[in-house]
C-alpha cells in the first residue's frame, strides 16, 4: 500500500476539509479575529489533519501489506485468513470477518463435492465387483456349453471384462486413497499372468509375444502392473499393420539405480505430432480416428497409475515401424529393508 | 476321483462351476446355506476347497483360518476384488492359491490340478509304457536309450500323462504352455505334438497320441 494511492483515495476528505476550513477562515475574518489567532488555528488544524491521516495510513498499511504479501507466498490462497492477524480497525475487521465466512462457506461446498465424488467412486467400485459376477457366470456357461458360439461369447465377455477393469482402475487412479501394495514383484510372473489372461485375444489376432531378460524383481503393485501391460497388449492388437504379423517384445533392463521394462511392438506406430500427447486424457489422435474406436483413456489411466506408484513412463515411436513404451521402476533399498 | 467343495454365494456361478468340475472329472459339492459352514465343509471331507472370500454373513478369511486350524485340506480363494491386499491377506491365512473373478475356466482347472498335485505330494517320476520320465533331465528313458524332449514337448507330455486316457483339449495344452512362459502359437503347438509323437514312436510307442477331431488329443 503506497502513501500516494492512499492520499488519492482520501481526496474527497481533503476537499471537504479544505472547503469547511475555508468557510471557518471566512467567518473568523468576518468577526475580525486577529490574524495571529487565525494562523494558530490553521496550524492546529493542519497538525490535526496530518496526524490523523498518518495514523490512519499506518494502521491500514500494516494489515493490508501483510495480507498481500502473505497471499503472494501462499500456494493455497484460500487459506489466507488463517495467515493474517485480525486487524484493529473497523474496515479491516469487516474484511477479515467476510474472508473467514466466505472461506467457511467454500469449505462446506467443497466437502459436499468431495463426499459426493467419494460416494460415486465407492458405488463404481462396488458396481464393478457386482458386474464381474454375471460375467464370471456367463464365462463358465459359455465354457460348459462350448460349441462354435461358446468361443464367440467368451471373446465378447473378455471385452466386457476389459472395459470394466478400465473403469475400476480409472476410479482408483483418481482417488486419494491408497489401495495398492508396493512389494517385490517378479516381472516374469507378472508378464506371464497378463499374457495368459490375454492369450485367446493374442492368438485370435495371430500375434506373438517374445520376452527377454525378465528374471528381475521390481518394487510395484503386481495387479496394477498387470493392468498396464494389458493395456499395452490391447493397443498392440488394435493398431496392426495389414498383412504384418504383430510381434510384441517385452524385455527388462537393469540399470544401477533403476529397472526398465520395455514393451515394443511392430505396429503402425504413432505420428510424431501426436507422440507427446498420447498420455493425455481423452486424446485419440490420428490413429484413434483412422482405426478402431478409441476412448483415449487407456494410456491416460496407465500414466496416472504410474504416477501414483512412483514409476515413470515414456514412449518412442516411428510411424509404420514400431511403438515402444518404457516403464522405469526405481530401485529402493528402503522397501527391501522393511520386508526383512 | 478328487472331491472339490465349492463355497460360493452366487447360485448361478456355483452351479456352473460344479458342472465345469464334473465335466473335468472331479466330484463337486457346494453349500446352499451358509449357517455352520465350517462343520458342513469338514464333514464332506473334500480334497480341495474352492472358496469365495466375500460371502454375506460369512467372513471368508475367518472361515479359512478356522478350517486351517483343523485340517490341511488345500484351499483356493476366489474373489471379485482385484487388489493386492486380499491376496496378501488370504495367503497369510493359509490359502494355497488365489484366483480372481472372472476367471478363465481353463486356468482355474490348471490351478486346481496343480494344487491337488502339490498337496498329494505325488512322486514326480512317473512311467509311461515302460518309459521313465525324468523331469530334472528333461528326458524319457527305457533303460538303455535316452530321449531328450524340448521344454515344450515335456510340458505337453507331462500334462497328457497326468490325464492319461482322457481327452486333453488344445486350449488346455496351450494354457499349460503359456503358464510356463512358453508363448507359442497354434502352428507351433501342432509341430510340437507331431514331434513328440515321432519321438515316442522312436522309443517303440507307436500311435501313443491319438487325435480326436475337434476335441483334442488322448494319450493312450
Amino acid at each position: 500500500m503506497r502513501f500516494r494511492d492512499y492520499i488519492r483515495d482520501r481526496l474527497w476528505f481533503y476537499v471537504i476539509a479544505a472547503v469547511s476550513f475555508g468557510l471557518i477562515l471566512l467567518f473568523l475574518g468576518a468577526y475580525r479575529v486577529s490574524g495571529q489567532l487565525m494562523a494558530f488555528i490553521t496550524v492546529i488544524f493542519l497538525l490535526f489533519v496530518i496526524t490523523e491521516e498518518l495514523v490512519g495510513f499506518l494502521r491500514k498499511r500494516r494489515f493490508y501489506d501483510e495480507l498481500i504479501q502473505k497471499l503472494d507466498i501462499l500456494d493455497k490462497k484460500y487459506l489466507i485468513h488463517e495467515m493474517v492477524r485480525e486487524p484493529d480497525f473497523l474496515e479491516g475487521r469487516l474484511t477479515y470477518e467476510v474472508l473467514c465466512q466466505a472461506n467457511k462457506a467454500m469449505c462446506e461446498n467443497v466437502s459436499d463435492y468431495k463426499r459426493s465424488s467419494a460416494d460415486f467412486r465407492e458405488f463404481i467400485e462396488m458396481w464393478v465387483h457386482e458386474v464381474k459376477l454375471p460375467v464370471a457366470s456367463l464365462q463358465l456357461m459359455a465354457h460348459n456349453h462350448s460349441d462354435k458360439l461358446g468361443d464367440k461369447f467368451l471373446e465378447q465377455l473378455r471385452r466386457i471384462d476389459g472395459y470394466t477393469d478400465q473403469v475400476l482402475y480409472y476410479a482408483r487412479s483418481e482417488s486419494a486413497e491408497k489401495d495398492y501394495i508396493i512389494k517385490e514383484t517378479s516381472l516374469k510372473r507378472t508378464v506371464s499372468n497378463t499374457a495368459l489372461k490375454k492369450r485367446e485375444d493374442i492368438q485370435l489376432a495371430g500375434a506373438s509375444i517374445e520376452t527377454e531378460g525378465l528374471d528381475v524383481s521390481v518394487m510395484t503393485d503386481g495387479k496394477w502392473l498387470e493392468f498396464m501391460l494389458g493395456q499395452f497388449i490391447a493397443n498392440s492388437l488394435k493398431y496392426t499393420v495389414e498383412g504384418r504379423e504383430t510381434v510384441m517384445k517385452i524385455s527388462a533392463e537393469e540399470l544401477p539405480d533403476r529397472v526398465l521394462l520395455h514393451f515394443r511392438d511392430n505396429d503402425i506406430g504413432i505420428p510424431e505430432n501426436d507422440l507427446s500427447r498420447v498420455f493425455d486424457k481423452s486424446f485419440t489422435g490420428e490413429n484413434g480416428r483412422l482405426y478402431a474406436k478409441s476412448t483415449g483413456m487407456g494410456l491416460y489411466i496407465v500414466k496416472s497409475l504410474c504416477e501414483r506408484l512412483g514409476h515413470s513412463i515414456s514412449v518412442k515411436s516411428e510411424q509404420g515401424q514400431y511403438t515402444e513404451f518404457t516403464v522405469a521402476f526405481a530401485k529402493n533399498d528402503f522397501y527391501k529393508m522393511q520386508e526383512q | 476321483m478328487s472331491k472339490i467343495f465349492i463355497v460360493e454365494d452366487d447360485r448361478s456361478i456355483r452351479e456352473e462351476l460344479a458342472e465345469l468340475l464334473r465335466n473335468s472329472g472331479y466330484e463337486a459339492e457346494y453349500l446352499t446355506d451358509f449357517s455352520s459352514s465350517k462343520a458342513k465343509i469338514l464333514s464332506a471331507k473334500p480334497d480341495l476347497i474352492l472358496m469365495d472370500i466375500n460371502i454375506p454373513d460369512l467372513n471368508g478369511e475367518q472361515l479359512l483360518k478356522e478350517i486351517r486350524s483343523e485340517t490341511d485340506t488345500p484351499v483356493i480363494m476366489v474373489t471379485s476384488r482385484t487388489s493386492e491386499t486380499d491376496e496378501v491377506l488370504s495367503m497369510s491365512y493359509g490359502a494355497d492359491d488365489y484366483i480372481t473373478k472372472p476367471y478363465n475356466p481353463t486356468i482355474l482347472l490348471l490351478r486346481i490340478s496343480a494344487v491337488l498335485k502339490r498337496s498329494a505330494g505325488s512322486a514326480t517320476v512317473q512311467s509311461y509304457n515302460g518309459l521313465q520320465v525324468n523331469d530334472a533331465k528333461g528326458c524319457l528313458t527305457d533303460g538303455s536309450r535316452e530321449l531328450i524332449l524340448t521344454k515344450n514337448e515335456m510340458i505337453i507330455f507331462r500334462f497328457m500323462l497326468d490325464r492319461r486316457g482322457s481327452i486333453v483339449t488344445r486350449d488346455e495344452l496351450m494354457t499349460a504352455l503359456w503358464d510356463n512362459d512358453e508363448f507359442v502359437n497354434d502352428n507351433a503347438l501342432t509341430v510340437n505334438i507331431s514331434r513328440l509323437r515321432s519321438k515316442l514312436a522312436d522309443l517303440g510307442c507307436e500311435d501313443a497320441i491319438e487325435t480326436r477331431k475337434k476335441q483334442g488329443y488322448i494319450l493312450r
